[in-house]
Formats: structure tokens, C-alpha cells, sequence
């Protein structure tokens, strides 16, 4: 029987991948995969949590019955529309600066 | 206990200055498929147009308290304070756009779409009164922050600025998200006032673990919106590379939105209901933690800020450490605390906005934004240094100017808590107000050498002095005479931001 430790357990891997990629990737699109785990791990959450919750029976359950359903796809929606804006910021920065790495954007420090 | 509105167009009465903001914001985008040269000229007029028409559409909402939209998003005083507060700093940040010399030659009209859309979205993220709004609203006002500060697509400085914020601000708010997605199955809803519910209902220890792990998770994303250590690195790199006036803009909007919301969702979100409004949940040790990084936040702040060159960068690390001192009255947890957060980010918007004017200008006549080349600034441009003298000393928090009536509360809420609260709290509440005093007097250092070097060193003697445009003139005074004038007004001042105290879910 799978239940929601399963699932959370899941998402604490994804969550912890998704950070780990975003630590040590030097390449800002790889950086950006780390991200989309970070976010898919909270949606797996969300998901799981509307699922599984017990509390939901106690609760007003027509009027909040969903919310995490939607928080997830609404969550879906912010990420396609920040990777668009990042991949787009990469391109322009590449076309300038010739490279994807991180660790040579180093125009700006102090 | 607040009314929730259910009916749609109910909904949409109440919310006229969101609408007002959404509509001018795809009229500009229409007019700007107009091939004409005067669109950008129109588009202008559109956008102050509506952002004043904005600001007078929320004056009569200001005596309600409703949650509107089935409870996504609540409209009471403290929201209609901080929507007036907003829709002003934008407009006197697309006041300053006309005199960027860095997006002169550039197309406007986008950016005053842009504008709009951060603006409605900063509003949202004041307002939000559940964790689904609140995480949508994080993500627009930063998605097109992050457009903004790439604005100027050839220039290297800006695209670097925008990545570093882009990846920075992507991992803070997944960060967050994943705390809020805890913190939804802790609660078994999204809705601020129903989390607060089931938390009062009392949680198992295992449940107390994850309560304090969502705390710190869902700090994360807040953290990088007010700009608070450890989530501050992205600021001086952004703040230098942006456009000016997208720096004056992030340095108020976003954080003062950010402010708005952790306020909000300490109260309606983990306060205990019935109690004092800032009994927090008692689960986590809140004074400790957050009085930590407010700590760390203003001693960073003002130290890095003591060796820097670049004026931008300057304002950046002392926008970091005014963060500090506005954390200071959430640190308080009371009343008067919350009252200091209003009164000192209003002081903030005038203080803050004024400098980077006077920077805009100076670059914008005189092409630099490095300290060295304000030497022998006094002699070529006397009003605009006087100017910037008042600016800086209200910064500093020296009477009579609005800074340190800032000041003034904030560090009065933390005394006034220190004397009420007992035992080992006691002296860490007095130890942080010294702390907090001893920053102040770091901080007068380098906003002091910024006037040595403007007055006293010698420089740029061959250079012509500066014409300014009276318009320009005008406008400076302006702002130099909100630093000043508000002392004269106080009393009403004071009981605005005591009638702005009444919020939702208390």
C-alpha cells in the first residue's frame, strides 16, 4: 500500500536533488533543471497532500476540497513562465559573453 | 471578524484599482503596436494617468474589511495604506524613467507595461490572504522585476544583474514553495485565517518539528523579497547593474510589499486567534530567530557598505541595512511595532526614492555614478548637493526629517518590548536596541563621506557646472520637502498609521 510517506519521501528526494543541482552546477541551465526539481517536489506535495489529507474531511470540504490540486497547477504555470524569462536571459548573456558558466559572470562584484 | 465575498461581481466593485492598473497596462501594450513616434509619449500619459487614478480609487475603500474572491485576497485598512503607498513609489519611479540616460534611445512603452504589471502584482502580494495568492503574487512581482533589470538588452552589466537575480530569486521562492506546500498539508487549506485555525486546534510534536522547518523554509522566499541576510547577496549586483530607476523601484516597492506580507502572514497566518494580535503561535521561538538575522541583516548591511565606490552599490548595502532596522518592528511583536514597519517604510519611500533621484540626475548630466566623480559636486551643482545632503541625513536619521521619525518608532517598540518582557528576553531586547543604535552610527560614516567627497574634495574643476532643467529642480524640491514638511503634519500622520492598524483577521 502506498500511502503519503511514499510520497513525501519522494518529494524530500526531489527537493534535496533539485538543491544540490543548484549548488554545484556551473552551468546556468543545468542551474535551472535544479530549479524545476525544487518546484516539482512542492507540487508532488500539493498533490499528494490533497490526496491523502484526513484533515480535509473535518474542513468545509466543497470549498476546499481542490485547493492544492490547483495551487499545483498554478505552480506549473509560474514555472514555465520564469523558465522562459531565464532561458531568455541566458541567451542574451550568452550572446555577449560567449559561455553558459556561472562562475564567469563576474563582471558585477565587491 | 471579516466578512468573506463570495459574489464575483461584488468581488470586482471592490476591487476597482487592480483593475484600473490591469486595464491601463494592456492599453499600453495595445498602443504600442501603434507605429507612430508619439506612442511612447501617449503610453506615458496612460501610465501616470492610471496609477493616479489607481491611488484615488483606493481612497474609498478605506474603511472596509473584507476578504474579497472567496478569501484569495483581503481589503482592509492596512492593505488600502500600503496600495496608496505602492501606486505612489511607482509613480514617482516612472517619473524618474524620463531622466535615465541609461534607457534613453530604448523603447518605453514596454517598460511602462512592465511597470504597471509589477505594480498590480505588488499590490496583490500586499493583499494576498492565502498561500496560493501569496505565492503567485511573490512570483509575478519578481518574473517581471527580473524583465525590468534586463531591460538593457546589449549592456552586459544589466543581463548579468538579471541572471544572478533570476537564479537567486527562482531557488528562494521554490524554497519557499516547498515550505508553503508543508505547511498546506499541516493545515489541510491554503487560506491564511483557515492555517491559523488548525493551528490553534493544537499539533503533535512531530507536526512542532515540521512547523519550525516551514517557518524557516517560507523565510526564505520573504527574505530574498525584503532583501534580509542571509537571502541579501543578489542585492548590490543587481542593484548596480539595473537600470537606475529599476534600482530606486526594487530598493522600495518589492521590499515594502515584502514587509506588507510578512507582517500579514505572521498575524492572520500564525498568530494565536483571540489573543493579542501578536501573540504568534507559541510552537516557534520567533524573537530570537528573527531578531538574528535583523541583526545580521543591518551589521552586513552597513558594513560592506563602508568601502564602496559605486553610488548604486552604496545605496544597495544601505537599503540592506534599512531592511534591519525595519525588521526591528516585527522583532518587536506588538502593536507598536507593526505601527513603526508603516511608519518607517513611508519615511523609507521618500528618503530612498530622493537619493537615487539625485543620483539619476547626476548621471543623467553628468555620466557617472562613481564616488570619485561627485568631487567638487558643490560648486557645480549646489541645489542638487544640498538636495542630496537632506536626503542622506534623513538616511542617517538626524531630526527633524522623516528618517528619524522612523527610526524613532521602530527603536521605541523594541524599548517598550525590552521593559515588558522578563527574564534572559529582557536583555537581549536591550542589547538589540544598542545594536541597532551602534548601526546607526556606522551608517552616518559613508553616507557622511558621500557629502565630504560631494563639498569638501577637490575635483572636476574643469568641468562646466550643471544646467538643470527647472522641471528637474521642481522635483527634487518636491521630495526634499516630503523629508521635511511630514514633522509639521504628525499628529495626522500618526493617526493614519494607527487607523491603517485595523487588519483583517484579528
Amino acid at each position: 500500500m502506498i500511502g503519503i510517506q511514499q510520497y513525501l519521501t519522494v518529494s524530500a528526494a526531489l527537493f534535496s536533488l533539485g538543491v544540490l543541482g543548484v549548488l554545484t552546477r556551473r552551468n546556468a541551465v543545468n542551474v535551472l533543471m535544479g530549479i524545476e526539481l525544487i518546484l516539482n517536489s512542492a507540487n508532488l506535495n500539493l498533490v499528494a497532500f490533497t490526496r491523502f489529507s484526513r484533515l480535509d474531511a473535518a474542513r468545509d470540504a466543497a470549498r476546499h476540497a481542490m485547493d492544492g490540486q490547483l495551487f499545483a497547477v498554478f505552480v506549473i504555470v509560474i514555472a514555465a513562465a520564469e523558465v522562459a524569462v531565464a532561458l531568455a536571459i541566458v541567451l542574451t548573456l550568452y550572446r555577449l559573453k560567449r559561455t553558459p558558466n556561472l562562475d564567469e559572470a563576474t563582471s558585477l562584484k565587491g | 471578524m471579516t466578512t468573506v465575498i463570495d459574489n464575483p461581481t461584488e468581488s470586482l466593485r471592490l476591487f476597482r484599482p487592480e483593475l484600473v492598473l490591469s486595464g491601463a497596462m494592456l492599453l499600453v501594450v495595445v498602443v504600442d503596436s501603434i507605429r507612430a513616434r508619439w506612442r511612447d509619449g501617449l503610453n506615458f500619459l496612460i501610465t501616470a494617468a492610471a496609477l493616479i487614478a489607481a491611488a484615488v480609487l483606493c481612497l474609498p475603500l478605506r474603511d472596509k474589511s473584507v476578504e474579497l474572491w472567496s478569501g484569495m485576497v483581503v481589503l482592509d485598512p492596512m492593505s488600502v495604506f500600503f496600495k496608496i503607498l505602492l501606486i505612489g513609489a511607482s509613480f514617482l519611479v516612472l517619473l524618474m524613467f524620463q531622466r535615465s540616460r541609461e534607457l534613453a534611445g530604448l523603447v518605453m512603452s514596454e517598460f511602462y507595461a512592465l511597470l504597471l504589471a509589477v505594480t498590480v502584482s505588488t499590490l496583490l502580494l500586499a493583499t494576498a490572504n492565502d498561500i496560493a495568492m501569496l505565492y503567485l503574487a511573490l512570483e509575478m512581482v519578481s518574473v517581471t522585476s527580473y524583465v525590468m533589470v534586463a531591460y538593457m538588452k546589449g549592456d552586459r552589466l544589466s543581463n548579468e544583474a538579471s541572471l544572478k537575480y533570476i537564479l537567486f530569486g527562482a531557488v528562494s521562492t521554490g524554497v519557499m514553495l516547498y515550505g508553503l506546500s508543508l505547511l498546506y498539508g499541516l493545515a489541510g487549506t491554503t487560506s491564511l485565517p483557515g492555517i491559523r485555525d488548525a493551528l490553534a486546534g493544537g499539533i503533535t510534536d512531530e507536526n512542532r518539528l515540521t512547523l519550525y522547518v516551514v517557518a524557516l523554509l517560507v523565510f526564505a522566499g520573504f527574505g530574498f523579497k525584503a532583501a534580509l541576510a542571509p537571502f541579501h547577496f543578489w542585492c548590490p549586483d543587481v542593484y548596480q547593474g539595473a537600470p537606475t530607476p529599476v534600482t530606486a523601484f526594487l530598493s522600495v516597492a518589492p521590499k515594502a510589499a515584502g514587509f506588507a506580507i510578512m507582517l500579514r502572514f505572521f498575524t492572520s497566518g500564525l498568530a494565536t486567534p483571540n489573543s493579542v494580535p501578536w501573540e504568534l503561535a507559541p510552537t516557534i521561538d520567533w524573537q530570537p530567530i528573527l531578531m538574528l538575522i535583523s541583526v545580521v541583516t543591518m551589521t552586513i548591511g552597513n558594513v560592506a557598505a563602508l568601502t564602496q565606490t559605486n553610488m548604486k552599490r552604496l545605496l544597495a548595502y544601505s537599503s540592506i541595512a534599512h531592511a534591519g532596522y525595519i525588521l526591528m518592528g516585527i522583532v518587536a511583536l506588538s502593536e507598536n511595532g507593526a505601527r513603526a514597519i508603516l511608519v518607517y517604510l513611508l519615511a523609507y519611500v521618500f528618503m530612498n526614492l530622493g537619493a537615487f533621484l539625485v543620483v539619476t540626475l547626476i548621471h543623467y548630466y553628468d555620466g557617472s555614478f562613481e564616488l570619485r566623480d561627485y568631487a567638487g559636486l558643490w560648486r557645480r551643482a549646489p541645489y542638487l548637493t544640498i538636495a542630496m545632503a537632506i536626503f542622506l541625513f534623513s538616511l542617517m536619521g538626524i531630526p527633524p526629517l522623516v528618517g528619524f521619525m522612523g527610526k524613532l518608532y521602530v527603536f521605541a517598540a523594541v524599548v517598550r518590548t525590552a521593559q515588558s518582557s522578563t527574564g534572559v528576553m529582557a536583555h537581549w531586547m536591550w542589547a538589540y536596541a544598542v545594536i541597532g543604535a551602534v548601526n546607526a552610527a556606522i551608517a552616518a560614516y559613508y553616507y557622511a563621506r558621500v557629502l565630504k567627497t560631494m563639498v569638501i574634495d577637490e575635483g572636476n574643476e574643469e568641468k562646466a557646472p550643471l544646467s538643470m532643467s527647472i522641471l528637474d529642480g521642481a522635483w527634487v524640491g518636491a521630495l526634499v520637502l516630503a523629508n521635511i514638511l511630514p514633522l509639521l503634519f504628525w499628529t495626522s500622520i500618526e493617526g493614519i498609521a494607527h487607523e491603517s492598524l485595523k487588519y483583517a483577521g484579528r
